[in-house]
């Protein structure tokens, strides 16, 4: 027996540090169309945004959260032990928990916004990505505590330390799998709307941590791009992509930036309104 | 290039020979090679991304088997690392400033070892058209090099991140061709082959990382490994030639450095390439299409 059709609908938010503010652009758009989603899929900064919306906050909320959770206050402190383990690593006893900046302050703001919530107090369904550390699998989280789960999501390599959830240290999801929609497609979705970004790379390069960050960026964008060819490619849900263009350059830090990104979105999510609805309408009536 | 012409003019599928980025492992590649050879099966074009461009280039220059595996024991030396520590501490601490064109190792001993090997041999020199990929630095776009001298091109698809600088052709900067495109079967599509023997490596992950290089490094293969498996499935799914994967089974811990274990790789090169010759034959004996 054939089950009843519907048009459930997928948001899929990809790893894009500050740009995936974007999203929150996306959702004032959907909101006012009065569009439900049914799903959430966050990866990365993209996490951030999929938690805020999947609790049932408002964008206004949302935009503010964002600005708890975002700013300089978490990347102002280095990670003195990690700097010291990689340059004298015998004397230090280095190993893998290594970060350059210290993420007690970036913590602290997760888990004064999300204090202890999990993913059984989210309104809508809830996954977000983390990749495992020791093989480069893709992981998705979707039970336990939602500020564990982000931690692990936003673990950019080498800036902040790896992430252990039960018997899995877990990094970025980007290195894996920076736009999800795999997961959409797995959890039997019809309609996706794919919000995705091409990662920032640092202005200049004049020191080693950034050269390691700039190919990060680059690799994260090819694997994007690569697995976003792949899914669109393989599979017939309707993927419908929302990609931001950003005239001003975003870098990865630029909270100031984040009024400028997140109007973008909604640029973006407003050109692709029309075949959205049409869409939705058309799985309505069939 | 006669030869091509020759050979084009048979009626014969055009079979490309991709060899993928894996450090020394891709000396393997040459135990592929030795099988075609004693079967007879002719290669319209070789395609190599990184470790695999040496070996294409090798290929397609008509090395014989000897030669190249005296170039893999020249080449991989544990000396080429000299100085990396001094290098890392002097780049940690900004008493040296690491940009866009810096490496951890000198690339001069590396560089000469290419030269001696391939001297100014260009891409026209090759006998079986060569095809090598590296990646532009600042874009992460790979890049196809198909003519000029042979060593620019290795040269710049080597250029493992932040080990090996990156390599100056023209007015680009340019990197590992693993950062883009680590098994390049879609330059093979486009040139038209129509049977692609891609021999691909997963480069080694670790379990304890006791260095700032060791996670690097181990990130970077997560990374490529992850862009290996997923542009290889969309032209495996998006293309209509025949691939033929190769996984030469390999210890994982076989690195760099490890030329008294080379006889082994390309002796498993060797049987996995044995392993898909009934395959292989099959196809070729098949009729094309078009």
């Amino acid at each position: 027996m054939n089950p009843p059709k519907n048009n459930r609908l997928a948001l899929v938010i990809g790893s894009g540090a500050v740009k995936c503010a974007a999203a929150l652009g996306v959702w004032k758009v959907l909101n006012r169309a009065g569009i439900k989603v049914d799903l959430l899929v966050g990866c990365s900064g993209g996490s951030l945004f999929a938690t805020t919306m999947a609790l049932g906050y408002s964008v206004d909320e949302c935009i503010e959260l964002t600005q708890r959770l975002w700013n300089r206050s978490i990347t102002r402190k280095r990670d003195t032990r990690s700097f010291l383990k990689a340059l004298l690593p015998q004397v230090f006893k280095f190993d893998e928990r290594f970060g350059m900046i210290d993420d007690h302050a970036m913590f602290k703001n997760l888990r004064a916004v999300f204090g202890e919530r999990t993913f059984t107090d989210t309104v809508v369904p809830l996954y977000l990505l983390a990749t495992d550390f020791y093989t480069g699998e893709p992981v998705v989280l979707d039970r336990g505590t939602l500020v564990y789960a982000l931690r692990a999501s936003i673990s950019v390599p080498f800036i902040w330390r790896p992430w252990r959830i039960g018997e899995r240290f877990l990094i970025d999801g980007a290195v894996s799998n920076p736009l999800p929609v795999d997961v959409a497609i797995r959890e039997g979705v019809e309609l996706i709307l794919a919000v995705g970004f091409e990662t920032p790379a640092p202005r200049r390069i004049k020191s080693i941590s950034r050269f390691v960050f700039h190919l990060n960026s680059v690799m994260t964008n090819n694997l994007y791009r690569a697995n976003f060819a792949f899914h669109n490619l393989a599979h017939h849900a309707e993927i419908i992509t929302v990609l931001p263009d950003f005239t001003q350059q975003v870098s990865l830090f630029d909270t100031q930036h984040i009024p400028y990104v997140i109007q973008q979105g909604e640029h973006a999510m407003e050109q692709q309104l029309p075949y959205l609805q049409r869409l939705l309408g058309e799985n309505h009536s069939s | 290039m006669a030869m091509n012409l020759i050979e084009a003019g048979a009626g014969r599928k055009k079979v490309a020979l991709v060899i993928g980025s894996g450090g020394a492992k891709c000396a393997a590649a040459l135990g592929l090679w030795q099988v075609l050879q004693e079967e007879g099966i002719q290669v319209s074009m070789a395609v190599g991304s990184s470790g695999g461009s040496i070996y294409a280039a090798a290929i397609s220059l008509g090395f014989d088997l000897n030669t190249a595996e005296q170039l893999t024991l020249s080449l991989w030396t544990r000396d080429l690392m000299e100085g990396y520590a001094t290098n890392l501490r002097r780049a940690m601490t900004g008493e040296v400033r690491f940009t866009e064109s810096s490496g951890l190792i000198d690339d001069g001993p590396l560089t000469e070892r290419l030269k001696t090997a391939f001297g100014t041999t260009s891409f026209s020199d090759a006998h079986i058209p060569l095809y090598i990929v590296s990646t532009d630095f600042y874009t992460g776009e790979s890049v196809v090099h198909n003519n000029g001298p042979v060593l620019d091109a290795i040269r710049a698809s080597i250029a493992i991140p932040m080990i090996i600088p990156p390599w100056q052709v023209g007015d680009r900067l340019l990197v590992d061709g693993a950062v883009s495109d680590p098994l390049p079967v879609d330059v093979a599509i486009k040139e038209g082959a129509q049977v692609i023997l891609a021999m691909g490596f997963e480069l080694p992950v670790r379990k304890r990382m006791r260095s700032y290089t060791a996670v690097t490094t181990h990130l970077n293969s997560l990374y490529m490994n992850n862009i290996l498996k997923s542009t290889f499935a969309f032209h495996n799914l998006a293309h209509h030639a025949e691939v033929v994967l190769l996984l030469p089974e390999l210890d994982p811990a076989i690195g760099a450095f490890s030329a008294e274990q080379f006889p082994e790789v390309i002796a498993e090169g060797a049987r996995s390439a044995r392993e898909q010759l009934p395959y292989l034959r099959r196809l070729l004996s098949q009729t094309s299409l078009d």
